[in-house]
């Protein structure tokens, strides 16, 4: 959840996604800056933190990193619990890595907190040459499940500290009258609320 | 001055039962008497109270304690039973030398000053025996229990009160002003040299086992340190001395602890434990006056006792034992050639695997011992039997790769499961272990090898198939087997033990994560406490760990040597779990001091990658394995993986003999 103290607020995040969509480099990327190119697979979890300044706030994120093999499905709840935040990753060059994106967004919509912002990430943009899922279709599925969306590269690190951002601008701020948190709360639930309806 | 010794001892469980049975006769008797009473009434008889000769744990004596009534005087006796092999490659003397060294011949209870009982959390009750001389007999563990009859009984024929200053010190005999006999031995230079010097040579063996659990040596430990120390004195030509000298010199050592940790505590104790807990070991000069210079009895007492993190239950027998045995280094191949026979059997797998938990084995090895110890390789075996094992099966192993190499293109259009397979198994051997010259640069054929390993495992054994993680285990595997259908069968022999990690329901997990949990418990209650108040208790933090054996955790050389130690399943199948134990104990004041939660725990753990030491840590899980004993493996309940290979019955009935 995320949790306020005058301008600063701790938001809890949590990588979903395909195995190789990226999450642990998009993570690597935005907390260190860095790329390998053979990035090694995640076991079991890894947490990283990393603050954002928006306006004239700051916004820490605690960002959980999963596992992406449906084998180590049954974890997951345990890393989303909570969480204020979600970005779920998928590799533009494989549609399964999209079928995946909207399990987890399904996921999400019935079991995750119903605040949370989700964000979808068409990892990898730098491999136009291999694109397979088409960045309109997936905005599109994003728009009809309340999600925002963005093409990143974790390689170029093109729109990488752009989503962490545009999550931090979005992050429900109770008691905060300069913000229009409000709206993006009650637009959220609306979301959450239509996805669970059609989904069960 | 003698009533502050006279306590009021209604609280004291074990001196309640002796005031309901006995009746406090105080006895004195001639104390010359030194052969076998006649007619003798034998009063308290003990079997299984055994000493530890050379202070490993791994080593033993076992004896018969008894108390027997002459007279009016009793008399105690501990005679090792005769035969019993003290088992240990590094001893040299002979057994029977060594039992008749540690005998204690009938000793009349008027020459003992008191009895120390110590009661660990974990392990077995001890008492070391003080004499009035100063003199103190190596602790006598009770591996049967029985230390309170042993008190009761004694409580009945002669005095025995309890200690002002520590509750498990019992005074026997005591006619003397204690401030006294504080002032006298602590004066004598006789033991301060002899404490000081060998007190140094010991710390280059125990230092860097006890460093990160320094600052919880708490003033509680410290009191009964000081309090033997001050009741010890030398005696040259008594065959006991080098053992009491020990004894003095440990508990010398937790007092140095103390008074150190205060000034770290309450000084510079601030963030990185890796630096401001390193241990400073005392030189002679600064350990002699110190000694010497702690002026009475309430020295101690002002030693603070706010230490912020719970202390350690186990730190004391940390210092009161050498922790595990050394790491010796890795088997040659001139050591290995002796475990064989003329035919290429393995004489005694036993001895074989011992010595290859105590250190390895030389790299160049690892292609010739690793099937052994994966169970691909029978030890009875010979040469041939294996040469033509090994032609069976790699044409077993070509048949089964051929079951996927043989899939077409339309085939595998209408093969979900296998192009799933295939994509999840290429994504992963591209990132094994790219940055290790074994695997590292563009189209590296090892890395295809990876590839197709893995597959033929994911056909072989279908209903596992791939899982994240199998190409860690994969990779040293093939780096050392160096030929593909070797790699695979040492592969496969692993996943028989490990493959419930990988299990679609967590469940192998979920086992070994609910022991780890419960070992915790019983060997630190306070880390358990913590874990439990931030709700940690799913050990979550450990899973890496767990899942691919510290692979992650090591550089290649250290995981390679880790997993051949933790594959001899000596002294327990379960090793690895004490493993994740030893390494959580020697953070705990970080963790629980640093309020780590769920989050940070995890991330912490994460980042101890490359920074944990191989040797002192599988030291310090060899002895939490033995100290927690048959109570430590009943923690662990049955199936939890790495399942029982067929050799394990021999394991366990060996190390009974062996180690406990």
């Amino acid at each position: 959840m995320a949790t306020i103290g005058h301008n600063n607020l701790n938001a809890k995040l949590v990588l979903l996604g395909d195995m190789g969509a990226g999450k642990s480099s998009v993570v690597l990327r935005f907390v260190k800056g860095q790329f390998l190119e053979f990035q090694e697979s995640t076991i079991g979890a890894a947490f990283f933190s990393q603050t954002l300044a928006v306006n004239d706030a700051t916004v820490k994120f605690e960002i959980w990193d999963t596992a992406g093999q449906e084998r180590y499905h049954s974890l997951a709840p345990m890393y989303y619990r909570g969480a204020a935040a979600a970005i779920i990753v998928y590799d533009i060059t494989t549609q399964e890595s999209f079928s995946r994106a909207k399990k987890w967004v399904q996921e999400l919509q019935k079991q995750g907190n119903p605040n949370m912002v989700m964000a979808l990430a068409g990892n990898k943009a730098d491999l136009e040459e291999k694109r397979v899922v088409l960045a309109e279709e997936a905005r599109t599925y994003a728009e009809e499940n309340g999600l925002f969306f963005m093409e990143t590269s974790a390689k170029t690190a093109k729109n990488v500290n752009e989503i962490f951002y545009e999550i931090a601008k979005k992050l429900p701020r109770a008691q905060a009258p300069q913000n229009p948190a409000g709206m993006v709360l009650v637009d959220r639930q609306g979301d959450a609320a239509r996805a669970s309806s059609c989904c069960s | 001055m003698i009533e502050t010794e006279l306590h009021d001892l209604s609280d004291d469980a074990d001196y309640a039962a002796s005031q309901q049975q006995g009746s406090q006769s105080i006895t004195r008797s001639d104390s010359g008497r030194r052969s076998e009473p006649e007619g003798a009434e034998v009063v308290y008889m003990k079997d299984n109270v055994s000493i530890h000769p050379t202070q490993y744990m791994s080593e033993r004596i076992s004896g018969r304690l008894k108390l027997i009534k002459q007279g009016d005087s009793l008399f105690l006796t501990w005679i090792p039973y005769k035969g019993q092999n003290t088992n240990t490659r590094l001893s040299e003397r002979g057994d029977s030398d060594r039992n008749n060294l540690y005998t204690i011949r009938p000793l009349p209870l008027t020459d003992v000053r008191s009895i120390r009982r110590h009661t660990p959390p974990l392990g077995w009750q001890y008492i070391i025996v003080v004499l009035a001389s100063g003199l103190a007999f190596p602790p006598l563990y009770f591996y049967n229990g029985g230390v309170k009859e042993f008190l009761t009984t004694i409580k009945q024929h002669v005095s025995l009160v309890r200690s002002a200053d520590d509750a498990n010190v019992f005074i026997v005999n005591d006619f003397q002003d204690p401030l006294q006999k504080t002032l006298s031995s602590l004066e004598l230079p006789g033991v301060v040299s002899v404490a000081a010097q060998s007190t140094n040579a010991s710390l280059v063996a125990s230092s860097s086992q006890v460093n990160q659990g320094r600052s919880d040596v708490s003033s509680y430990d410290s009191n009964t340190g000081s309090q033997s120390l001050r009741r010890q004195k030398n005696k040259s030509n008594d065959p006991t001395k080098d053992l009491s000298i020990q004894v003095l010199e440990k508990f010398s050592l937790v007092t140095k602890f103390a008074r150190e940790t205060t000034s770290q505590l309450f000084g510079e104790n601030s963030g990185d434990p890796f630096l401001s807990n390193e241990w400073k070991r005392p030189s002679h000069s600064q350990s002699l006056p110190d000694l010497q210079s702690q002026p009475s009895t309430n020295d101690l007492e002002e030693v603070p006792c706010e230490v912020p993190v719970p202390a350690d239950p186990m730190e004391f027998e940390k210092l009161a034992l050498v922790w595990g045995k050394p790491r010796q280094p890795p088997m040659t191949k001139e050591e290995w050639i002796t475990f064989l026979d003329s035919e290429g059997r393995v004489v005694d797998s036993n001895d074989l695997r011992k010595r290859i938990f105590y250190g390895g084995v030389v790299h160049e090895l690892r292609k010739e011992v690793w099937p052994f110890l994966l169970g691909c390789y029978d030890y009875n075996s010979t040469y041939a039997e294996r040469e033509y094992l090994r032609s069976v099966r790699k044409q077993d192993y070509e048949i089964i790769k051929l079951q996927w190499q043989s899939i077409s293109p339309e085939q595998a259009k209408r093969f979900t499961k296998f192009r799933e397979r295939k994509g999840l198994i290429e994504k992963d051997v591209v990132r094994t272990d790219r940055a290790f010259s074994f695997y590292d640069g563009d189209d590296n054929p090892n890395v295809n090898v990876l590839h197709d390993i893995l597959l033929t495992y994911s056909f072989y054994n279908f209903d596992l198939g791939y899982c994240q993680g199998m190409s860690d285990f994969l990779s040293p595997l093939l780096f050392v087997m160096e030929d593909e259908f070797e790699a695979f069968w040492c592969f496969a022999a692993l996943l028989e033990r490990v493959g419930p990690n990988f299990n679609r329901d967590q469940s192998g997990m979920h086992a070994q994560l609910f022991a780890l949990s419960k070992l915790v418990e019983l060997s630190d209650s306070p880390l358990h406490n913590y874990f439990k108040q931030q709700d940690c208790l799913n050990y979550f933090f450990c899973f890496r760990w767990i899942l691919i054996q510290f692979k992650r955790e090591m550089r290649y050389e250290e995981t390679m040597r880790l997993w051949e130690v933790l594959w001899t399943h000596y002294p327990s199948e379960h090793l690895h779990l004490y493993v994740c134990v030893a390494i959580l104990k020697r953070y705990r004041n970080k963790i629980i001091g640093e309020q780590m939660d769920f989050d940070t725990l995890l991330k912490f753990i994460n980042e101890l990658s490359g920074q944990i030491d191989l040797d002192s840590i599988v030291r310090d899980a060899e002895a939490l394995c033995i100290c927690a004993g048959e109570t430590g493996e009943a923690c662990i309940p049955p199936g939890t993986p790495p399942s029982l290979p067929i050799e394990n019955g021999l394991v366990s009935s060996q190390l009974e003999d062996e180690v406990l």
